[in-house]
């Protein structure tokens, strides 16, 4: 049968001529390319359409061949991949964080064989996972350009360690018996104590002298004196009901903050069913970030210092508050002395004075409020200052006197803070070998003869004890950067021992922890604890009470102006002076960043300078422009310029300097020319090294530029951004803040249907994962760790102090501090701190202003920045209630797509380059974009961290829990202020922490109906009333009026 | 032949000096054919300068980022938003005068409109560098057209007022720039006509289009004109409108404020006018046009700036007066922000108020409004003063907004902002000088067309008319 045929046209049915002629040709036109042959191209039958194609295919091919030329960026493979790295798959190890004594067990997290960030160690009882700046910090000073390279002698480089030993060796074989000394700062490795001692044994008439740039001698002696040995006890902040402190900033540097922030947090915490708190006295002159937290606050000349303690010893045993003329301090005195009389075994006092005697009037108002073996832990001590200053200052004695052979020095840098580095300097030139072991070039290793640099601390082995019975472990991240070698290695290879110190480290704990398991358990833990019981501590010996008070009351001055010498939260001793996210970090109190200034009050600035803060015009010349007048301090010869910063709740009479500035261009870039050196005004009493002194001031010409980050101290009764209340109007009325945000949002359908009703516009729903942060404003003491945490995990750029002056600093995560009450009254300034970040608002103002969608909302409630798409209009920046977000002004990274644009101009408008080098860029966060010029960038709620947590949920197959995330800023925290996770979750914590805080709740600016996902609680206050918000006088805007949300009394 | 060509005597002559068509051809071409002057050579000069000085501050900005201004993460937008804003409302009058009052068959506006368009579409020209080089990263500003792309559904937003502006203002600059040109093109044809040099001839005959002057092209001519007017009339009400929405759509306060569409609008056109009236004051000396841009001309304007600039003073009132009524004590705390003479900025709005709603009240006084030194003195200072409103509302608004933690240090210009300012200047005047040698600068054939009954040779003969009885008049008109 033949084949059934369709045919679609009867050209095809006839299979005509046609037809054919047609399936052959494919395209029924001719083609446009006919040949050229003689005629022009203007000839051809289609030249347009030819000439527009010739156009594009020659543009074309031109772009390609030119313009794609790209520069060769190797990434060579691992041929075999080393044992645990994979890559995009970051380590975690633990070891310490060292910083002379202070030991803070940490875990490293380790990308692709790079230490990138520091985390808290949670196996720690005592630090609980919490870290300061300084730690958070310390990751870059691994990568610092300024870091010594290999060793030196005489300033020349000595190819190998074995010329360098052989050199050292025939050196002090050279000495012919004349003394040497080690001199470190303090020392409390177990294993490195018996490094020492196997080294002085091999030198005899050696000894090791231990000196701290910070003193605690005072502590230490007067401790000998009240318990025969000298100790520094530990402190229980958390069981303390009344806490004195006598000028000691023990929330921000002193002694040991990240423990005590951590008990002081335990008193602080309000809980809602059962309210109450611990009650925080402060007296000092200036004014501490642990003053700015206190209840109640008084303020005293720093000579009174002795005095105060002294009256409060006489108040608390019934004489009364005697030798204080100035009736508010007296009053507070006495409060002071009746509450901690009547919680007695639940108060505790503490001083920060560097005074012997002053420490034992503290001695024994302690004993007296029993805050011994309560608050007061004398057996599970502090070992991170175990310096004697008299010992040191013999030693310098030696030195000059030529009597001192040689002088090997590590992580002691005297020739920068002692008192009177000049006559250091001088004995040290005639000592005959000067070995340096320090990791950087400073003021001491500059001057040694032999310099033999040490490993960062994550590229070192090694332990430390801290505290009495809680050893952490230190273990290398990564090979050392550098020609360096563990200074242990140095005693070792010159004491004869030829074992290396990593095999005598692992050789000592393998034999004191019993065997190589628990040895690698201890490692992999990084903490071996074993305190001991709380029982049998020394008595107390009054003896020495009596003289102390007369000795204590009898420097008081009663004119004249007084200096503090005193150390910022974020920056300390100055060690970590080379770190530029410390020196950007600003200071909790005066907001400043890359200085040190004078601090002075009110009204020495009206007095002196002409400058009253209570006056709006005057105020705001001040706070408006960064140029701020000098000062010329004059103590005995010495005398300093310092610029000026006028700080409400300063004591009239006091100037207060902070220590850590003042650096030469040898430490590095960033510590360069930065602030002046306080240390050179501190003093020695015959005893211990004092931090006070009796200055001449007077008005210096000229001004100066101070970079501070926030320029205006009142929230100007806008109680939309902070809710106060006093514990008592809490007690009472648990409910007050609660309603009075019920009140505001009324006409607006209430707290409930807010959300719905406030707009016009369609709500939508929110299911599956909805982040949300929670921060208690009562637990936030200011310190910024968290600021710190939130720059090395985002890869927040450093700009340098003339980017700051133009407010062009971009950190993503930044601590308000307010002051309230009258400026003229020191003891009436209250400060509140207030952590402000991106609050992801739910109707953010700033997603619907962006012409090309650049930042929008995740379905999980993310405020995004998409950096690719934005085209910095700044737009949304402009439209952010909370100005959050951060433009890239400058290349500030070197991420630009122009080549060597980082230096924009000349003077002021340069921008500093401190984080461009390839070493430094080592610790940037892979997980985090590098942002280029010119676009927005802000908080992102560490996104990359809940990416990696809702995997990590996912690949076990259950839902997110809290633990899987933690932002940066959450975890870096020592008092739990924050608290972040999933709201749509009702077991969440932060749910919790939401519903079982509801009469504390509160969102900033909740009225303009953004609906920000980040909330506050109100901060409570322990105190009698809460001072009026308006720094200057009469509020610059009406405080009164729309007093409906407001949380306190006022 | 008589026509109903008739008006009041009363009204005085819009062309003076008993001009003929050919008069008017000769002084309006005259300038065209001639060698330019000195004075325009120096003019010239300084103008390229100044512009080079821009094109080197942008590329300075450009290069090494937007932190060669002194803008911060407080003030995102200082004197670029300004200076644009500034620079659109300057832009306005063109269009008013050429469109709306088309429209409402003003006849004086033919003296004036062509360099009232000209200065309409290089002032929109100069506005848009500002928000295209105000970008952090100008070389994506492509991402402002919604254009199709292969990024899946990436869309530009269609909320964003900035994007509204991107449609605003390339919508009135097209429209401007055909209004302008279609009117040009039979005055270049005239131009084209009367060249010797052969370049002339060239140049005038592509730019004429082939006009002849037939019928069919003057009636087109009209048609497209009457469509374009038609259009260019809302966008006189828009363009501006939509501006003020890049600050009124916000949260910030002193921003958020529902008066902003009309008092953007009128502040715009007495901006607008007092440019035209710097411009044509100086334009009508140097090419010796008095004759055409007579005292009428700049009276009937000066009438206009002062009702705008008194509507834009109520605007002021209006604005503090609902901030004390609203009692919201973030907008009562900017605008004592404002007017507070202790606050920092308070010298920006006292200089603002003083300029624009306190100084133009001197034109109620005809003598006043007649003088053509003082004309040209106020017409700076209302450019002064309007410089300083959109600086007022931009500045002081966000420099203290809701979190006084972030209230901003003081902001002063940079050099290099100074210097793409000044650049703006240099284009602007760079065009127009380019534009007064090579094209007429007054609408020969409008003013031809007004001659009939507003110059003052035909004026002169409305007297016979007038005598006439109206009998006579309508006997005399009625059949042809």
């Amino acid at each position: 049968m033949e084949q059934k045929k369709y045919w679609q046209s009867f050209g095809e049915l006839t299979n005509s001529a046609a037809h054919q002629q047609n399936a052959q040709d494919e395209f029924k036109e001719d083609l446009p390319f006919e040949g050229l042959d003689d005629k022009g191209l203007g000839s051809a039958t289609t030249p347009r359409r030819d000439f527009l194609k010739y156009v594009g295919f020659s543009t074309a091919a031109a772009a390609v061949a030119a313009s794609c030329e790209m520069p060769v960026k190797k990434a060579i493979p691992f041929v075999n991949r080393p044992v645990d790295a994979i890559p995009g798959i970051a380590n975690y190890y633990a070891t310490t964080y060292v910083a002379g004594g202070t030991a803070i067990p940490v875990v490293a997290k380790v990308r692709d064989g790079r230490p990138i960030k520091i985390e808290g160690n949670e196996l720690s009882s005592w630090s609980k996972g919490a870290t300061t700046a300084q730690v958070q910090a310390s990751v870059l000073d691994l990568y610092d350009t300024a870091r010594l390279r290999y060793p030196l002698a005489e300033k020349k480089e000595v190819s190998t360690f074995d010329a360098f030993d052989k050199m050292v060796g025939e050196a002090l074989a050279g000495l012919n018996g004349a003394p040497l000394v080690l001199l470190t700062s303090t020392v409390n490795s177990p294993s490195s104590k018996a490094v020492i001692a196997e080294f002085l044994a091999k030198y005899p008439g050696s000894r090791h002298v231990q000196y701290d740039a910070t003193s605690y001698s005072g502590m230490l002696l007067a401790n000998e004196a009240s318990f025969g040995s000298r100790l520094l006890p530990s402190y229980a902040f958390e069981k303390a009901k009344i806490i004195v402190s006598l000028g000691a900033d023990f929330l921000g540097t002193w002694l040991n903050p990240v423990e005590f922030q951590h008990g002081y947090t335990q008193g602080r915490k309000v809980d809602p069913k059962h309210p109450g708190m611990s009650k925080h006295y402060q007296f000092e002159s200036m004014l501490s970030m642990t003053g700015a937290n206190a209840d109640e606050r008084f303020t005293h000349r720093p000579s009174e210092s002795g005095a105060v303690a002294a009256a409060l010893l006489g108040a608390i045993n019934g004489q009364g508050a005697s030798g204080i003329s100035d009736a508010a301090l007296k009053k507070g005195i006495e409060q002071a002395a009746k509450d901690l009389a009547a919680n007695k075994g639940q108060a505790l006092v503490v001083s920060g004075s560097n005074d012997v005697n002053v420490q034992l009037i503290v001695n024994a108002i302690n004993e007296a409020v029993g805050a011994f073996g309560t608050t007061v832990n004398l057996v599970n001590k502090l070992q991170n200052y175990a310096g004697i200053d008299a010992e040191f200052v013999k030693l310098v004695e030696e030195m000059n006197a030529g009597s001192v052979g040689a002088l090997l020095i590590y992580d002691a840098n005297p020739a920068y803070d002692y008192f009177d580095a000049e006559k250091f300097k001088a004995g040290l030139k005639k000592v005959r070998v000067t070995v340096s072991f320090n990791e950087k070039m400073d003021e001491t290793t500059e001057l040694c003869k032999y310099v033999l640099p040490a490993n960062h601390y994550l590229e070192s082995w090694g332990d430390a004890e801290h505290k009495v019975g809680y050893i952490s472990m230190l273990q290398p991240t990564i090979a050392p950067l550098f020609k360096t070698r563990q200074w242990q290695d140095n005693l070792l290879k010159w004491s004869g021992n030829t074992t290396s110190y990593a095999d005598y480290f692992k050789n000592f704990w393998t034999a004191r922890l019993g065997g190589e398991p628990t040895y690698l358990k201890a490692l992999q833990d990084g903490v071996v604890e074993s305190p001991a019981m709380v029982m049998g501590f020394p008595s107390f010996n009054g003896a020495g009470v009596a003289a102390a008070l007369t000795a204590a009351v009898a420097g008081k001055k009663t004119s004249g102006q007084e200096l503090v010498i005193y150390q910022k939260a974020t920056f300390t001793d100055g060690r970590q002076s080379n770190n530029p996210w410390l020196q950007e970090t600003p200071d909790p109190i005066t907001r400043a960043t890359w200085d040190n200034y004078a601090i002075v009050s009110p009204s020495l600035g009206k007095s002196m300078f002409g400058i009253d803060i209570t006056n709006a015009t005057q105020a705001d010349e001040y706070e408006a422009f960064p140029k701020k007048p000098l000062i010329k301090v004059k103590q005995g010869a010495k005398e300093m310029e310092l610029p000026v910063l006028i700080i409400p709740g300063v004591q009239a009479d006091t100037i207060a300097v902070a220590v850590g500035y003042g650096r030469t261009e040898a430490i590095g870039k960033a510590a360069a020319g930065v602030g002046k050196n306080a240390y050179a005004l501190t003093s020695f009493n015959g005893t211990t090294f004092q931090r006070t002194a009796a200055v001449t001031v007077e008005k210096a010409a000229g001004e100066y530029k101070i970079a501070t980050t926030q320029t205006h101290s009142s929230y100007e009764g806008r109680y939309e951004v902070i809710k106060e209340i006093t514990l008592a109007d809490y007690v009472k009325n648990p409910t007050k803040i609660l309603d009075a945000r019920k009140k505001e949002l009324e006409p607006w359908g209430g707290l409930e249907n807010y959300e719905k009703d406030g707009t016009i516009y369609p709500v939508f729903d929110k299911p599956g994962i909805k982040w949300g942060m929670s921060i208690d404003l009562n637990s936030c003491y200011g310190c910024g760790a968290c600021v710190v945490a939130c720059t090395a995990e985002n890869n927040v750029s450093v700009v340098g102090k003339p980017e700051v002056l133009r407010a062009h600093d971009m950190h993503w995560l930044r601590i308000d501090r307010y002051f309230a009450g009258d400026p003229n009254d020191p003891n009436s300034i209250q400060t509140v701190f207030q952590p402000m970040m991106c609050q992801h608002c739910d109707n953010a103002p700033c997603e619907n202003v962006c012409p090309v969608a650049a930042t929008n909302h995740s379905s999980e409630g993310l405020n995004q920045m998409t950096y690719n798409r934005c085209i910095g209009t700044r737009y949304c920046a402009n439209n952010c209630p909370y100005k959050v977000r951060r433009f890239n002004w400058a290349d500030y990274t070197g991420a630009d797509s122009f080549a060597d644009n980082q230096v924009g101009g000349k003077g002021e408008n340069e921008v500093i380059t401190m984080m461009n080098d390839d070493l430094t860029r080592m610790v940037l966060n892979p997980d985090v974009t590098v942002r280029s010029r010119g676009v927005i960038e802000k908080c992102s709620f560490c996104v990359q961290r809940l990416q990696e947590g809702k995997l990590a949920a996912k690949k076990a197959g259950r839902p997110l829990e809290d633990r899987d995330v933690k932002t940066a800023c959450q975890q870096a925290c020592a008092a739990d202020a924050i608290v972040f996770g999933n709201v749509n979750n009702k077991e969440s914590l932060v749910s919790k922490h939401r519903a079982e805080n509801e009469n504390r709740l509160f969102y900033v600016q909740e009225q303009i109906h953004v609906l920000p996902n980040v909330s506050y609680l109100a901060k409570v206050r322990n105190t009698g009333e809460i001072s009026a918000h308006t720094q200057y006088g009469e509020p610059h805007f009406m405080g009164e009026g729309h007093g409906a949300a407001e949380g306190g009394h006022h | 032949m008589a026509s109903l060509r008739y008006e009041s005597q009363v009204r005085e002559p819009l062309v003076t000096g008993a001009k003929t068509y050919h008069d008017v051809t000769e002084d309006i071409v005259r300038p065209i054919e001639a060698a330019p002057s000195r004075l325009w050579k120096i003019g010239f000069t300084i103008s390229v300068l100044l512009l080079l000085f821009g094109v080197y501050s942008v590329y300075r900005e450009v290069v090494y980022g937007i932190g060669e201004w002194n803008l911060n993460k407080t003030i995102g937008w200082g004197w670029d938003i300004t200076n644009f804003v500034w620079w659109v409302g300057i832009g306005h009058a063109g269009t008013l005068i050429s469109a709306i009052l088309l429209l409402f068959r003003q006849g004086w506006r033919t003296g004036v409109n062509r360099a009232a368009e000209a200065m309409t579409i290089f002032a929109v020209m100069c506005a848009g560098q500002f928000p295209i080089f105000h970008m952090g990263r100008v070389w994506m500003a492509f991402f402002v057209l919604p254009y199709p792309n292969s990024r899946g559904p990436l869309w530009v937003n269609f909320n964003s007022p900035l994007l509204w502006d991107v449609f605003a203002i390339s919508t009135y600059f097209t429209v401007s720039l055909l209004f302008w040109y279609a009117g040009l093109l039979p005055d270049l044809a005239t131009v084209r006509d009367r060249a010797k040099e052969k370049w002339r001839k060239n140049m005038y005959g592509v730019l004429a289009f082939g006009w002849t002057g037939s019928t069919k092209h003057w009636q087109r001519h009209e048609a497209l004109s009457l469509v374009l007017a038609g259009l260019s009339t809302p966008l006189v009400l828009s363009v501006h409108t939509i501006v003020s929405f890049d600050f009124a759509t916000s949260v910030i306060p002193g921003w958020h404020t529902t008066i902003f569409p009309p008092y953007f609008v009128a502040g715009a056109i007495f901006s607008g006018f007092a440019m035209v009236q710097t411009l044509l004051i100086i334009t009508r000396k140097v090419l010796n046009l008095n004759d055409y841009i007579t005292m009428e001309h700049i009276e009937v304007m000066n009438k206009v700036i002062v009702l705008t600039g008194s509507i834009v003073g109520i605007a002021y009132i209006t604005e503090l007066f609902i901030s004390w009524y609203g009692q919201n004590p973030y907008e009562m705390a900017a605008f004592k922000n404002r007017y507070d003479l202790s606050t920092p900025y308070a010298w920006s709005y006292w200089l603002m108020m003083s300029c624009n709603v306190i100084a133009p009240q001197f034109f109620w006084f005809r003598k006043l409004r007649r003088n053509i030194l003082f004309t040209f003195f106020m017409s700076i200072i209302v450019n002064v003063g309007m410089w300083f409103e959109r600086f007022v509302i931009i500045v002081t608004s966000i420099y203290r907004d809701y979190l006084p933690s972030s209230w901003s240090t003081y902001y002063t210009p940079s050099l290099w902002e100074v210097g793409f300012y000044l650049g703006t200047f240099g284009l602007f005047f760079t065009c127009f000088f380019l534009f007064a040698k090579y094209f007429p600068v007054i609408a020969i054939a409008e003013i031809k067309h007004i001659l009939k009954k507003n110059g003052e040779s035909y004026k002169a003969n409305m007297g016979e008319e007038e005598k006439a009885t109206v009998e006579h008049f309508t006997h005399e008109n009625a059949h042809h």
